[in-house]
């Protein structure tokens, strides 16, 4: 296990600038996810961590030492890919043991950590096969064992659950998390989709377009989103956003009516504010309630355990979540009223503004 | 008896098969299968000049393989042959395999190399072995010049001229002359490979000779097939350098002498004092074919055997 440490990393492919600037510290033992949107430079930030990618400046360290010149071997660290990158013409006891052979690690000790290692992830019966004879899952477990089996300071992992299907990424991520728990090596993890995060993270690194939104645990996040884009990214459905000018009654909305605000702010009277609300914290009323939305539902999605509502409201449609089922239907007209204190409020650069 | 609409849709399938298959199969039996079922037939014959004689069974491939004139001539040419394929597979395949990689890492100038090092396969074999043979002159030969401007001058030979070198100056005309081949060849192979398995064994730990061996060497597999089965045969084959830098007859000694050559002294020699002798030529030419076809056979099927699914 190691604490890693990233210092003012910056990344240019000739004058294209990737990676802005980004500084993160992972603790010991720590499972940290960086995730965002294609093109962020998460996967590229990970890529030098391993030793993959040159730093154009910053440091990097694993452990006490920089490793900014250290080729991708030398730092201790094991990667599993998104495409898993198993050795086709190996078995699995092969691509297990491979990096213990070119250690020169005896035989009798190879064996003895593969077996161990793929008999905690159910691998046993594979390891004569070769990895064309395996399913998207069974590989996936195998990139794992070969990552294990060098008991490395840390684990990178880019985006290993994307080729899978659903119900089998939902499996592989308790899989991981349990795995992280019981060998509570330091984890670095990338992904585009936030569920993940959320689910597996101790710690979650929101990326945008090179620099890091914000860092925090998946609940703080939630809760207290940085800004606007943290916001809306984190959360499945998004959180919905309505633009308005801060009154003295609360949020005057375009068309003249106001969105009474229960929380005091620091913006001041008269700016433009972004108001945000996630779908759960949405209740529908009756129709006409003061203080609400007026809506009309548009879309009605049941998902067994909940309901999506898709509505139709004064500056686009929102998004609501109803945990109870529904009777409501598509061209009904509502009425949406915000849950007490759950707003968030953006200014117009997109930062939050603090509320009491 | 009225034909059934079944009947009649079969019948036309069956029509348009024949219409497909039928022309190229004539034109490959007039102009393929015809010529070397003749080739053969020719080797079971006796001929003076280019009147068949008698039918001899197998006296000619008995003479070739066993008889006391030519025989040690043929076995002598073969063994060339396969020194050839030996020194061809190292020098030709596995300089094009190291070319490759050193392309496939994209060094500087890396587009330029890539054209650079296939340039001499498209030039025709005459001329390479023009230029070679200039190369080589013992006199004014730049590479006996290059040796004696850094004081090598004991090592400065005439190259096509000493049995010793003679053979070995052959293949490296040819490994020069075909090296592309084998490196646009691997090139594409290593390409095919994920980046990520390479960048998964450098995070192994491999050094740049384990990466080599370990990992590219097996997972260009299907490229050394093609590349193997295709020298082999062409080693066998063998004719154009050793015709166009040393001659017909081997020179010097024979030291040179490959089967190509001999085939075309047995069989179209010297006509005008009618030392040919076509049964002889046909007898070497099938044990020649056929020799390739067993061989390039059993090749393949044993390099497909090392191929990898991805």
């Amino acid at each position: 296990m190691a604490h890693v440490s990233i210092r003012d990393v910056r990344k240019a492919f000739g004058t294209v600038s990737i990676i802005k600037g980004v500084d993160v510290d992972i603790q010991d033992g720590e499972f940290v996810i960086l995730v965002g949107p294609s093109g962020c430079g998460k996967s590229t930030l990970l890529r030098m961590i391993a030793g993959l990618e040159d730093i154009s400046s910053g440091d990097i360290r694993i452990g006490p030492r920089i490793v900014n010149d250290v080729p991708p071997k030398d730092r201790d660290i094991a990667m599993v890919f998104q495409s898993y990158a198993l050795y086709p013409h190996m078995t699995v006891a092969e691509n297990m043991a491979f990096s213990l052979k070119l250690k020169g690690v005896p035989k009798p000790e190879q064996k003895k950590r593969v077996t161990e290692a793929a008999s905690s992830l159910g691998l046993t019966p594979l390891l004569d096969r070769y990895p064309r004879q395996l399913s998207g899952g069974q590989r996936q477990r195998v990139a794992m064992g070969r990552a294990i089996v060098r008991d490395p300071q840390v684990f990178l992992f880019d985006e290993p659950l994307s080729n899978l299907d659903a119900k089998l990424r939902v499996q592989m991520r308790a899989e991981i998390k349990e795995l992280h728990q019981r060998l509570k090596t330091t984890t670095i993890y990338v992904t585009h989709d936030q569920i993940e995060a959320m689910t597996m993270a101790d710690k979650i690194v929101v990326m945008h377009d090179g620099i890091v939104e914000q860092v925090g645990a998946p609940l703080e996040l939630y809760d207290r989103p940085a800004n606007r884009f943290v916001a809306g990214f984190i959360g499945s459905p998004a959180m919905n956003f309505i633009e308005g000018r801060l009154g003295p009654d609360g949020l005057g909305l375009p068309s003249g009516a106001v969105l009474p605000l229960d929380m005091k702010s620091q913006a001041e009277a008269g700016s433009e504010i972004t108001y945000g609300i996630r779908p759960e914290h949405l209740q529908i009323a009756p129709a006409g309630t003061p203080g609400s939305i007026p809506a009309t539902i548009s879309v009605i999605e049941p998902t067994g355990s909940d309901t999506t509502l898709i509505v139709k409201a004064e500056g686009g449609n929102l998004t609501v979540v109803l945990r109870e089922r529904c009777a409501l239907k598509p061209g009904e007209a509502v009425a949406l009223k915000p849950v007490p204190r759950q707003a968030h409020l953006f200014d117009a650069q997109g930062k939050r503004i603090a509320t009491a | 008896m009225p034909v059934s609409p079944k009947q009649a849709r079969t019948l036309k399938h069956r029509s348009w098969v024949a219409f497909l298959v039928v022309p190229p199969v004539v034109f490959m039996s007039l102009f393929v299968v015809y010529p070397i079922l003749s080739a053969f037939a020719y080797a079971f014959y006796e001929w003076q000049g280019l009147a068949r004689g008698e039918f001899v069974g197998l006296a000619n491939f008995r003479e070739v393989l066993f008889g006391a004139t030519m025989a040690p001539t043929v076995w002598n040419a073969f063994l060339h042959n396969v020194y050839a394929l030996i020194a061809l597979m190292i020098i030709q395949n596995g300089g094009g395999f190291l070319l490759a990689w050193l392309l496939y890492k994209e060094p500087f100038g890396f587009r330029f190399h890539r054209v650079a090092v296939f340039v001499p396969v498209v030039l025709s074999t005459i001329i390479v072995g023009f230029l070679w043979k200039l190369f080589l002159n013992p006199n004014f030969g730049i590479i006996n010049q290059a040796l004696y401007s850094v004081g090598l001058d004991s090592w400065a030979k005439p190259w096509l001229g000493d049995s010793s070198t003679a053979l070995g100056a052959l293949i490296l005309a040819n490994a020069w002359h075909f090296v592309g081949f084998p490196t646009l060849v691997y090139l594409a192979g290593m390409q095919r490979i994920p980046s990520e398995i390479i960048e998964a064994a450098r995070l192994d730990g491999t050094s740049e000779w384990q990466l080599l061996k370990n990992i590219v060497w097996p997972l260009v597999a299907p490229s050394t097939t093609i590349l193997f089965t295709l020298l082999f045969i062409g080693a066998f084959n063998w004719f154009e350098i050793p015709y166009v830098m040393v001659g017909l007859d081997g020179s010097p000694f024979g030291s040179t002498d490959v089967l190509g050559l001999v085939f075309y002294r047995t069989a179209f020699g010297n006509q005008s004092a009618s030392i040919q002798n076509f049964g002889l030529g046909s007898a070497l030419a099938t044990l020649i074919f056929l020799f390739i076809v067993v061989f390039a056979s059993m090749l393949t099927l044993w390099l497909r055997r090392r191929e990898i699914q991805f």
